[in-house]
């Protein structure tokens, strides 16, 4: 049995993961996040408190994606994403998502998740939106 | 363009920023050590993006960057304009219309539309232009809360 989850298994509701997720914004994290996109705006640090660029959330995202156990070679449609507050190193988030709709459009199989990352005290820190193309069922 | 913050700032400590000044443009050589690295720092290891071999059999035949790297981009080119505002309480909603190879030029900016109410705040409304030389490779907005809507 595969351990990918099949496109059909998937249903509208579904939250991704059943239980939250943890992420901790660890300065190498950031670190090797804004190395590897050439960024170096003095906005930010890396000693724990520091300013951390709020687009870390394409890397806790990839955490959140992973939980639903997609097969690879799945592709990234579209992206909504809205900053609530600046982050922080050494903070903790809380990521969960939920499936809100599933659709097939020119043969692709198209997934389509609401997500939130809150932090430790509950606050919202990060809202958004995922369209996927699911990879092929393995 | 406003001058940036200081490593550690407070949130509250973004300064305001000037609305009429155009966007940065921000070009980054895209290759496929560049993509390497960046699926390494972000746990994004999709064989689409480092495999060739399995690429090679994919939609588009050869590995493709990663879209988030490209918002990547684009979130540091709009805080680069807002002095870090965009971190605070930004908001960008994209569609990745063609993918980004190695070997392209990757060049990001955006065109102020017009301030508008959105779900309450009052914000400036970007037309998002990101290109890989013609190509077009994303397209959407984003919105930015003008400076009487920053905290």
């Amino acid at each position: 049995m595969s351990r990918f989850r099949r496109y059909e298994d998937v249903s509208v509701g579904d939250l991704i993961p059943p239980e939250p997720l943890s992420f901790e914004i660890d300065s190498q994290v950031c670190g090797a996040f804004l190395a590897a996109t050439g960024n170096d705006a003095d906005l930010y640090g890396v000693c724990d408190g520091d300013r951390a660029p709020s687009m870390i959330a394409s890397v806790y995202l990839i955490d959140l994606l992973k939980a639903r156990c997609s097969p690879p070679g799945g592709i990234h449609a579209k992206q909504a994403i809205r900053f609530h507050r600046t982050v922080r190193t050494g903070e903790c988030l809380s990521l969960q998502g939920r499936i809100t709709d599933k659709y097939v459009r020119k043969e692709r199989p198209y997934v389509v998740a609401d997500f939130e990352a809150r932090s430790a005290d509950g606050e919202l820190v990060s809202s958004g939106r995922i369209t996927s193309i699911w990879g092929k069922d393995q | 363009m406003t001058v940036a913050t200081g490593a550690g700032a407070r949130s509250s400590d973004a300064e305001k920023f000037d609305l009429a000044a155009p966007l940065p443009v921000m070009s980054r050589q895209v290759t496929q050590s560049v993509i390497d690295a960046y699926a390494a720092a972000s746990g994004d290891r999709n064989p689409i993006h480092v495999d060739p071999e399995f690429a090679a059999a994919g939609p588009f035949g050869r590995t493709i960057a990663h879209g988030l790297m490209t918002l990547a981009y684009v979130s540091e080119m709009l805080n680069r304009w807002t002095g870090g505002a965009f971190d605070e309480n930004g908001e960008i909603d994209i569609a990745f219309v063609a993918p980004v190879f190695a070997g392209d030029q990757v060049d990001v900016t955006g065109e102020l539309e017009e301030i508008c109410d959105r779900e309450g705040r009052r914000v400036a409304r970007i037309r998002l232009v990101c290109k890989a030389g013609d190509r077009q490779i994303l397209a959407g907005h984003a919105y930015q809360p003008t400076n009487a809507e920053n905290k």
